[in-house]
């Protein structure tokens, strides 16, 4: 592999870039478009932050006190914008933040580098699958600043979209439709996206590259892709019903016209749960990568870490209806549901194990991007374990809909995927930016975040034990004391962000200290490790060998 | 399996160990301040959804909550470049990964014996029959009517109970010293007391499988009460005293204490104690969801739609909800509020309804009975 590097070095076109606007306005080059990814992803992150931040200020204290500033004191379109911010977080974090940063940021940047690829199987396509993704924003944005329900902007009935609320007699304004146009945008480009990763990942892996030597986070790319592709038509078919209900006068979901809005909760589900998979296996591989790497030894179990990936992915499109155990399934339906969603948490518990058993017996550095992989571990363990929880209908029914609920799902994602994204970012910023942050300011970011996220989210647990209905613009005196806590933990991670800015901002133009190609040592053994940072624009114009006797599974 | 199960629940709770969870009750406020636990029970079925969550779900996620993080520490501490410098190259331990696929299995299988078995309670309306004879002094034999569908049927020695109560409250019988039984599975079930009950004491046998996790028959619905929820309110229809209806409107913050300030209502649901009660749920707008953490019960309320749900109150009092799934602008505005009461009590308050909505009174009501009734709802509470 130390030949690849050598490669580079005596190819002159390889740095040769286009001019700003053909570089980045018609990029076909899967680095720029990754890039392009992670800047979108960063701007949506603050958005949605920010949006949380007023949820949070709003819930500080009972009585409805603080969004009543952006609504000039009227305190029912202070309702209304609580119930819009709760739905754009969740469509923001998930859509425009979690994947463009995991799928299109890292999986662009590196699934082409590890599998020894010089770009993305259709360039062209990987563009038009971005811009896309910036036609959705858009769309997204300005469904904000149209009417929605009561002559107020905006949709408010949850990132969900359950029909009838959002349908035209509860929703009549067009920011229903710009919604459901924004997702279908989205849902294009991640289908397209999802289609040429398949493709790449299929075709262009170095020669002697099998799949069984494929690292595992191109593995978890391939995974997400194809729950991608297999997933968000119907989620595309049901927003379509929904819109054709709304616009044309079907019913599908309406009763009044022989419908069921079950329906749609059974398309919407059977996209969504697949879904929270798309926004978590792409970091289960950059862990993978960084407890290996940073414990120096090879990863644990590595096809069981592959099939386990499979098997998750598998079982989570035949789990959906635990969404829905509330909605008047008949028993034996549920019990089935039970017991499928039970069995997720073995192969997840092989991947935590595993992980461990990849540190056992290293020797560990606590690098930035470990600090983020052990946090990570331990935090993704307390959401999957009150998954388990959830998963019982028995219990469900006095959980669902609870603040118990909104814990387990941020620790799994906003704990266990962001901590994913950001433990990707300290690990690659080198490799792709070509400059090295601080190393304390980075581990400062880490410390801070952790404790910050676990007071906000820990106290929700208690919270739903004791009842409290989520998407509540205001609650009962009795739940303030933990809402309080969880306000002060947002604070905590807010000081975390700046922290994460100043780092951002030093490595760029204060501290700037040029990369080296490696800057972890022998534990780095995927291919991007062998490219200078940055990589050239055009990598691989030789392609890496796997079939000369040199091969290595990672 | 339900017996080993109830028997397992049974012993356990009564260890106490569950107490140690339990939170501390306030007087008519099932929330408390800063708690921890979920709301106290106040139903056989909210008691085995708490036993389970807090004695069979809680200790395992702890445990294994506990487990990997002190593996990490032990990593941590253990495998750092400082004390471990060379690294070992292992990558494979095929004993290790059977058992870290074999045991979670293991734990998987105890949560969901537990886990079916109350998934089956909760969501099987009860259909339990109580039979009653009067004794005569001698008369040791009586015969339960096993007249359930052939999947219902009293087919096992836990499926029927035996009380005797000769005026100063009902006793249950043990199966084992007090009764002998024969045919169950049949059509008719022979009991046979080892003592004739007093004369004038009513003997009583209830029988079905709807068993909860006391060992006691639950007795099918005594009434049904129909729930519409509306933007931004509840519908409560009473279709076996005339379906009467009324609405219930969050109670204004000067009607109410600062604590109960939306969680209560201006009209309550009243129910009576003790008695299976059927809720039909439905809406006529958009989706909401009746919940009432106390009993363990949320439904969800869809238009074109009515979904069913059962409870069965231990105690009188007031117990509060709050609308469970978002349904617009006021979607925190619309809690829930049910009282339970006495059968005297709730009977007066039938007749109450009645005569406001026009209609003759339902049951014979005197004043004596009526001041009786709520005599003992005001002590209960």
């Amino acid at each position: 592999m130390a030949d690849a590097n050598a490669a580079h070095g005596s190819d002159d076109h390889a740095d040769h870039t286009p001019p700003f606007f053909v570089r980045w306005f018609w990029s076909t080059n899967h680095k720029d478009i990754g890039t392009l990814y992670l800047i979108f992803a960063i701007l949506a992150g603050i958005i949605g932050g920010g949006m949380s931040g007023l949820i949070r200020m709003e819930l500080a204290e009972p009585g409805v006190t603080f969004l009543t500033y952006f609504t000039g004191g009227n305190v029912e379109a202070a309702y209304n914008f609580y119930n819009v911010l709760i739905t754009y977080h969740g469509l923001i974090m998930i859509f425009f933040m979690v994947m463009p940063a995991m799928i299109g940021g890292f999986g662009n940047w590196f699934v082409p580098i590890m599998i020894g690829a010089p770009d993305m199987a259709f360039p062209r396509m990987n563009n038009i699958s971005f811009w896309l993704y910036g036609a959705s924003g858009i769309l997204i944005t300005l469904s904000l600043f149209v009417a929605g329900a009561n002559g107020q902007l905006g949709f408010a009935g949850g990132w969900v979209l359950y029909p009838p609320l959002s349908a035209s007699t509860a929703n009549p304004g067009p920011a229903m439709d710009l919604l459901i146009l924004s997702i279908h945008l989205a849902g294009a480009s991640s289908i397209l996206g999802a289609i040429n990763f398949i493709t790449t990942i299929f075709n262009m892996r170095a020669p002697g590259m099998t799949l069984h030597k494929m690292p595992l986070f191109a593995w978890s790319v391939l995974v997400t892709a194809f729950l991608l592709v297999l997933s968000l038509p119907v989620l595309a078919g049901a927003i379509t019903m929904l819109l054709t209900d709304r616009n044309f006068g079907t019913s599908f979901f309406d009763a009044a016209g022989g419908g069921d809005p079950i329906l749609y909760q059974h398309l919407f589900w059977f996209f969504g749960h697949p879904e929270v998979y798309i926004l978590i296996l792409p970091g289960f591989g950059i862990i993978s990568h960084i407890v290996s790497t940073f414990s120096k030894k090879p990863i644990f179990g590595y096809l069981g870490m592959a099939y386990a990936m499979i098997a998750i992915g598998f079982v989570g499109f035949i789990v959906w209806a635990h969404h829905m155990y509330t909605v008047g399934l008949s028993v034996n339906m549920k019990a089935y549901f039970v017991a499928a969603t039970m069995v997720i948490a073995v192969p997840t518990g092989i991947k935590i194990f595993s992980w461990i058993a990849t540190m056992w017996g290293g020797s560990i550095d606590f690098k930035t991007p470990m600090l983020w992989a052990i946090g990570f571990i331990f935090l993704f363990t307390v959401g999957g374990v009150t998954g388990v929880v959830l998963a019982n209908a028995g219990v469900d029914h006095y959980m669902h809909d609870t603040y118990y609920v909104v814990a387990h799902f941020h620790y799994v994602l906003s704990l266990g995927a962001v901590f994913a994204i950001f433990a990707g970012w300290y690990y690659w910023f080198s490799k792709m930016t070509g400059w090295e942050y601080r190393e304390w300011l980075g581990a400062v970011h880490f410390w801070i975040m952790f404790i910050g996220v676990n007071l906000i989210f820990f106290p929700q647990h208690f919270l739903g034990l004791q009842g409290m209905p989520r998407r509540y613009v205001d609650y009962p005196e009795a739940f303030a004391q933990w809402n309080n806590v969880s306000t002060m933990g947002y604070g905590v991670t807010m000081v975390a962000m700046v922290v994460f800015a100043i780092c951002m901002f030093d490595a760029f133009f204060i501290y700037r200290k040029k990369a080296v190609a490696n800057p972890w040592g022998e534990g780095a053994t995927t291919l991007e490790w062998t490219l200078p940072s940055p990589p050239p624009f055009h990598q691989f114009n030789e392609l890496p060998r796997f079939d000369r006797g040199d091969a290595k599974a990672f | 399996m339900k017996k080993l199960f109830g028997a397992t629940s049974k012993l356990v709770t009564g260890i106490g160990v569950w107490a140690a969870f339990a939170p501390i009750t306030l007087a008519g406020a099932q929330i408390t301040p800063g708690g921890v636990g979920m709301q106290p029970a106040n139903s056989a079925t909210a008691e085995e959804v708490q036993f389970f969550h807090n004695v069979i779900l809680m200790p395992i996620i702890t445990v294994i909550c506990i487990f990997v993080l002190a593996l990490l520490i032990w990593v941590i501490l253990r495998y750092n470049s400082k004390a471990n410098p060379t690294p070992r190259k292992f990558s494979h331990n095929t004993l290790i990964e059977v058992l870290w696929t074999g045991l979670p299995i293991m734990v998987l299988l105890v949560i969901a014996l537990f886990s079916f078995d109350l998934l089956y309670t909760e969501d099987v309306t009860p259909d339990g029959k109580q039979v009653v004879v009067r004794g005569d002094g001698q008369t040791v034999d009586f015969v339960f009517a096993n007249d359930f569908p052939a999947s219902r049927l009293v087919a096992r020695p836990e499926h029927l109970q035996v009380l005797v109560d000769d005026g100063s409250g009902a006793r249950t019988l043990s199966s084992r010293t007090d009764y002998s039984t024969e045919g169950f599975g049949e059509p008719e079930i022979a009991v046979t007391l080892s003592a004739p009950p007093p004369a004038g004491a009513h003997v009583i046998m209830r029988g079905g499988r709807s068993v909860d996790h006391r060992g006691d028959v639950t007795l099918a619905p005594t009434m049904t009460l129909k729930i519409t929820g509306s933007r931004w309110y509840w519908n409560y229809a009473y279709p076996d005293f005339g379906d009467f209806d009324f609405i219930a409107n969050m109670a204004a913050k000067e009607d109410t204490t600062p604590e109960l300030y939306l969680r209560e209502v201006d009209n309550r649901v009243v129910v009576p104690v003790g008695e299976t009660i059927r809720i039909a749920v439905t809406a006529n707008d958009v989706i909401h969801a009746w919940a009432l953490p106390a009993f363990a019960i949320k439904i969800d309320a869809v238009p074109g739609r009515t979904n069913e749900a059962w409870f069965k109150a231990d105690r009188e009092g007031v117990f509060y909800g709050q609308c469970s799934e978002i349904c617009g602008i006021r979607h925190a505005f619309m809690p829930i509020a049910v009282e339970v009461v006495s059968r005297p009590a709730f009977e007066a308050w039938i007749d109450e309804q009645r005569a406001l909505a026009g209609m003759e009174p339902m049951f014979e009501t005197d004043n004596v009975k009526l001041a009786q009734g709520f005599a003992a709802s005001a002590a209960a509470e």
